[in-house]
């Protein structure tokens, strides 16, 4: 399992460089000299990012400099505000959008967990049809629409009290998060509901359910101790993957719901074109998601002994 | 005789798209203390079925008990609640399976899926439970059972893991053992192995065993008594010499022929049974195994088959027994025999 | 049965008719097999049938409907949806004194209760340009307010938007606020000059589109004020589905988008499975050390976090002026979508190279390329065509939430999700300006999914042999 987990760790440092020389090479691409923009960079930040980048230098010592200051973890000083860091940046904003998507990613595995498991139980029975109907329609519908109905929502809920029951818009307390985190987790919801009933379907026909009925358990020690366990399993592997699509995802949730979230802070700067906020936020992301997806497969292992032991 | 189980007329039918299935179409058996009743049959004859729908083990729907009763100690054990039927499963029947590599869940240790038994049934506590699996184990002849025990299936081989699905169905020491096809799945070797583990885990227990299978040598080398299904229905029972030295029925007798043997005529080539079983969508209405039958007459199409009693301990489901029909020259040279 | 009684005849031997076995079955082949499970789908026929419909609405729908999608007509701005083709040309607007009580004298106190408002009514024809509104004296009453709400009201406290209040003796009310020709809930509440008493009483119209004569000069509909007398009908300009934040026609915009949306929601996936199809297809046939080499770089396109990736390569390829971004747009999502369908295609092949028949006909003496032609190809293409119908929902997707949060296509050229996020801005006054994109965004992604999952099916050779 170490060697496992080490394996897995040097192969995700592997991937991130990657990601960070996709990125260079991207930014490279950007037409124009980057300091030449239009959004003006004062004389100030030009000399300095000039001696940090040596922006006049070819482009291979461009290239080292700046994997060298990755790998120290500094990400640079910002375009467009004045002596701000990106890692100040980051460490403000990525919080924010890390416990969304936590939360998104909480609603959407147990969501989807239930109803799947629900849909199983009652297959081809109403509460089956009504479920399956509404997942069609969580795929189907793009998020920022759900977000757009969401706060709609909201806003018909305080006008009928009267009062802000929920705020429509903003960051800070737990009511604040509950409606985004929900809207962002929908799409996911409705996929891991399809996965886990396809997957209990499977499980319920396999012989050592037939095995534990022959033993004499009851219906819910089946369902509880053989059946569940079992199912969950192909959904905990997607999970990885459906967390990096949540994280991106939460960028046009953070723009509707006014969330002060690196996502809508990384929009900002594409929009401004503030080369060091876009390569610091894109490798940040970049590393997060690695280090998410090798984190699910290791707690993966832990729950299905035949990966653990081999 | 000490009967354990009692089976009379049991029928079994399951709604598919196509139409109704009459897959057991009025199965009667018993099964007495310490014996081994085997159950032979060509696929899709209805044995697995039959014994599937005493433990309330067919998917309900599709399936439906539609006829017939079966006593376990005197007490009804069909269309249970399965609250009702866990007070016998597992207790006074214990079950195992054609493929055990499948049949034993995945993600819980070996240990743990015997103890559960005993946890459910006993109320053991989970030590207790777990040390008891470990002797369960060691008595199916596991090595190093203790550690074995923390195993999981996937780490056994095929032979282990019928060994410990045994083991599983012992806990509670029941009355019944029923084994479908417990060596379909194994190799030769590992079939006599699990097959002497049954014979004498039956005399230690002194229980009886339903043995499903298709295998001709398995029932010689297992049972006491035998019945031979054909199209949902019993065509034959009997002892195992009345099955084998003094068959009654065609089919027995096909089945026979189609069996290589080491004794005599080793170099007669062997003779499949020609066609194939009837579609239990639309059962015939005579025998069912008329349309194959080398001895069909009239009758045979139009009239099912009364059950005839050859001997106290020998039944046979053939026009041919009646006393208007024609001599058939292949039963007599049996009956023949068994006289001589 | 016992009964019965055979008698000598009944035992006469069989005479067996010999019944060769027949192959009821007719013999299809793949893909008419697929095609003829795919009809019984109802779902996948209906799914099948509004992707025809919608390549129509993209395709044929211009040509029906030749409205200018970029004409920007600021006097119509964000119009609600409506069938009206033709307005009633009045007179300009002339102040109204209302209705007056001669000799009012304030109660001067707050009964308990009053009873609920009479003879609230329109003196004359509700149009566009104003509804005048009147009503009974309310014994007791020192005042009145009027609401108008666009739904019929649920309760006393649901009764819309607060228009206005009058004193005692004003038994009358003049509402010219943005009136559209559509069904109005005006309730009338009396107060006692400060607080209201919980009665109401309700009027239900629908005022008529009216225009003045300048009006319709202002708007291009006629050329001089003279051309037309009062009373008479002129021909506006017809939006059934409204109009946008900028007065452009939403049916022709919808049209326009349907254009780019589908366009970069089809052509990507078939160019991208078509790379996906010849590296996977490449790396699977070579095995090895290639394999390992290829697939290796596959993972770590995969590793790249999609949406900021697709940004990043648009800006980095660049948007010059009057471009509209959907070249950029393809070529990112081409560049970073190939590896799955690369990775299932090398699967497939490696998985096919194993399999029984394919050595049955290599023994026979075909050689590679036939075996690549006749055997493997074929075999894939279900899986590929599968790949392809879910591809196409999850680029259109991309497309419109990319073009949600301002880096998609480049303005003014229109695609549903742009659209979407122009009108998510207006969406709680003039929700239409949402709904129109995002429901053919919905609908088509449904569509393509249902199909998906009726090819899975129709596709699936395991589910094949169950019947």
């Amino acid at each position: 399992m170490l060697a496992y987990t080490l394996k897995r760790l040097f192969a995700g440092v592997v991937t991130v460089w990657f990601i960070a020389t996709a990125t260079f090479i991207a930014m490279h691409q950007v037409p124009g000299d980057p300091l030449m923009n239009d959004k003006a960079v004062s004389a100030e930040i030009r000399a300095n990012l000039e001696a940090k980048y040596g922006l006049d230098k070819p482009v291979t010592e461009q290239y080292f400099i700046f994997l060298g200051n990755m790998l120290r973890g500094d990400f640079g000083i910002s375009f467009t505000q004045q002596n701000r860091r990106v890692n100040d940046i980051i460490r403000d904003h990525f919080p924010i959008s890390a416990t969304l998507g936590l939360l998104a990613i909480f609603f959407a595995a147990t969501g989807g967990v239930l109803w799947g498991a629900l849909t199983a139980i009652y297959r081809n029975r109403l509460p089956d049809i009504v479920i399956m109907f509404l997942v069609i329609l969580g795929i189907s519908v793009p998020s920022f629409v759900f977000a757009a109905l969401g706060q709609l929502f909201l806003v018909n809920l305080n006008s009928l009290f009267g009062q802000s029951i929920i705020p429509v818009a903003g960051w800070g307390t737990f009511w604040h998060m509950l409606m985004p985190s929900m809207v962002l987790g929908l799409g996911t919801m409705a996929l891991l509901t399809r996965l886990m009933r396809s997957s209990m379907l499977e499980v319920v026909n396999e012989d050592y359910i037939k095995t534990a009925r022959a033993k004499g358990l009851s219906p819910t020690r089946i369902f509880f101790k053989h059946q569940l366990r079992n199912a969950i399993l192909p959904v905990i592997t997607v999970l990885g993957p459906q967390i990096a699509a949540i994280t991106t995802g939460g960028f046009v949730v953070e723009l509707v719901f006014a969330i002060p979230g690196l996502g809508r802070y990384f929009v900002q700067a594409v929009q401004q074109l503030d080369y060091t906020v876009i390569m610091g936020t894109t490798v940040f992301y970049g590393a997060f998601l690695v280090m998410m997806v090798i984190i699910v497969d290791i707690l993966y292992g832990f729950i299905d002994p035949r990966v653990r032991l081999s | 005789m000490d009967t354990i189980l009692s089976v009379e007329g049991l029928e079994v039918e399951f709604a598919t798209y196509g139409g109704t299935v009459k897959a057991v179409r009025g199965v009667s058996f018993d099964v007495t203390r310490g014996e081994t009743l085997a159950i032979v049959g060509e696929s899709g004859c209805g044995k697995s079925v039959t014994v599937q729908s005493l433990m309330g083990l067919i998917p309900m729907p599709p399936g439906e008990i539609t006829g017939g009763t079966a006593t376990l100690n005197g007490k009804n054990i069909l269309n249970l609640p399965p609250a009702e039927a866990n007070k016998f499963r597992g207790v006074e029947v214990g079950m195992i399976f054609q493929d055990p590599m499948s049949s034993l869940n995945p993600t819980m240790t070996i240990g743990d899926q015997i103890a559960e038994t005993l946890k459910v049934h006993r109320g053991k506590s989970d030590q207790e439970a777990f040390k008891l699996a470990v002797e369960l184990l060691e008595r199916t002849h596991i090595p190093e059972a203790s550690k074995r025990a923390k195993q999981y299936p996937f780490e056994f081989s095929g032979g282990m893991l019928q060994r410990a699905m045994i083991a599983q169905s012992l806990a509670c020491n029941p009355a019944i053992l029923i084994a479908d096809e417990p060596t379909t799945a194994l190799d030769v070797t590992i079939q006599a192995q699990i097959l002497e583990l049954m014979l004498e885990l039956q005399r230690t227990e002194n229980m009886s065993i339903i043995l499903i299978t298709h295998d001709l040598a398995v029932v010689a080398r297992m049972a006491d008594r035998v019945a031979v299904m054909y199209a949902g229905q019993v065509i034959e029972s009997g002892t195992v010499d009345d099955i084998f030295y003094r068959s009654s029925h065609p089919y027995t007798l096909g089945l026979k022929e189609a069996m290589p043997s080491n004794t005599d005529d080793r170099d007669k080539s062997l003779s499949p049974i020609l066609g194939s079983p009837p579609d239990l969508f639309k059962p015939p209405v005579g025998c069912g195994y008329c349309a194959r039958c080398p001895y069909a007459m009239a009758v045979c199409a139009e009239h099912l088959p009364p059950t005839t009693t050859i001997s106290e301990s020998h039944e046979a489901r053939c026009w041919l027994h009646h006393p208007t029909a024609p001599d058939i020259e292949e039963l007599h040279q049996l009956d023949d025999q068994n006289a001589g | 049965m016992s009964l019965f009684e055979p008698t000598a005849a009944d035992f006469e031997p069989l005479a067996r008719q010999e019944k060769a076995e027949q192959i009821t079955r007719p013999s299809l082949s793949y893909w008419q097999d697929a095609w003829v499970r795919l009809k019984k789908n109802t779902r996948a026929i209906i799914s099948l049938g509004i992707i025809v419909l919608l390549g129509l609405f993209t395709m044929i729908g211009p040509l029906l409907w030749s409205v200018n999608p970029a004409l920007q007509n600021l006097n119509q701005v964000s119009q609600a949806p409506s069938w009206a083709k033709s307005a009633v040309v009045i007179a300009p607007y002339q102040s109204w004194d209302g209705i007056r009580l001669d000799n009012f004298t304030s109660p001067d106190q707050t009964f308990t209760s009053l009873p609920e408002p009479t003879g609230f009514s329109t003196p004359d024809t509700p149009t566009t340009q104003r509804v005048r509104l009147a009503w009974d004296q309310v014994p007791g009453a020192d005042g009145y307010n009027v609401y108008r709400n666009n739904h019929a009201p649920r309760d006393f406290n649901d009764l819309g938007l607060p228009l206005g209040s009058t004193y005692g003796d004003e038994l009358s009310y003049e509402d010219r606020l943005s009136l559209e020709p559509r069904e109005y809930y005006y309730s009338l509440v009396p107060t006692d000059g400060y607080d209201e008493y919980e009665v109401y009483s309700q009027l239900i119209l629908t005022p008529v589109l009216a225009l003045t004569p300048d009006e319709a000069v202002e708007r291009g509909l006629i050329t001089d004020t003279h051309e037309v007398n009062i009373g008479d009908l002129v021909t506006i300009e017809f939006h059934p589905l409204g109009t946008d934040y900028l007065g452009r026609d939403m049916l022709a915009r919808l049209m326009e988008g349907a254009r780019v949306s589908l366009f970069i929601g089809i052509v990507a996936p078939f160019l991208f499975v078509l790379v996906g199809i010849i590296y996977g297809g490449f790396a699977g046939y070579f095995g090895g050390r290639v394999d390992g080499l290829l697939m290796r770089f596959a993972e770590f396109v995969v590793a790249l976090p999609f949406l900021l990736f697709m940004i990043l390569f648009k800006i980095a390829f660049g948007i010059g002026p009057g471009e509209s971004g959907i070249m950029p747009m393809l070529l990112a999502l081409v560049l970073l979508s190939w590896p799955s369908t690369a990775r299932l295609v090398r699967g497939q092949v490696l998985q096919i190279r194993e399999e029984g028949y394919i050595e049955a006909a290599r023994l026979l003496g075909a050689k590679d390329h036939y075996l690549v032609l006749r055997h493997i190809i074929p075999n894939t293409m279900g899986v590929i065509l599968v790949t392809l119908t879910f591809a196409v929902p999850a680029a259109i997707f991309t497309e419109a939430f990319l073009s949600f949060i301002g880096m998609g296509v480049a303005p003014p050229t229109p695609s549903w999700g742009s659209m979407c996020n122009e009108g998510v801005k207006t969406m709680l006054s003039h929700p239409h300006e949402l709904i129109f994109p995002a429901l053919l965004i919905s609908i088509t992604v449904l569509a393509f999914n249902l199909l998906g999952d009726g090819l899975t099916e129709a596709l699936d050779s395991k589910m094949r042999s169950r019947d």
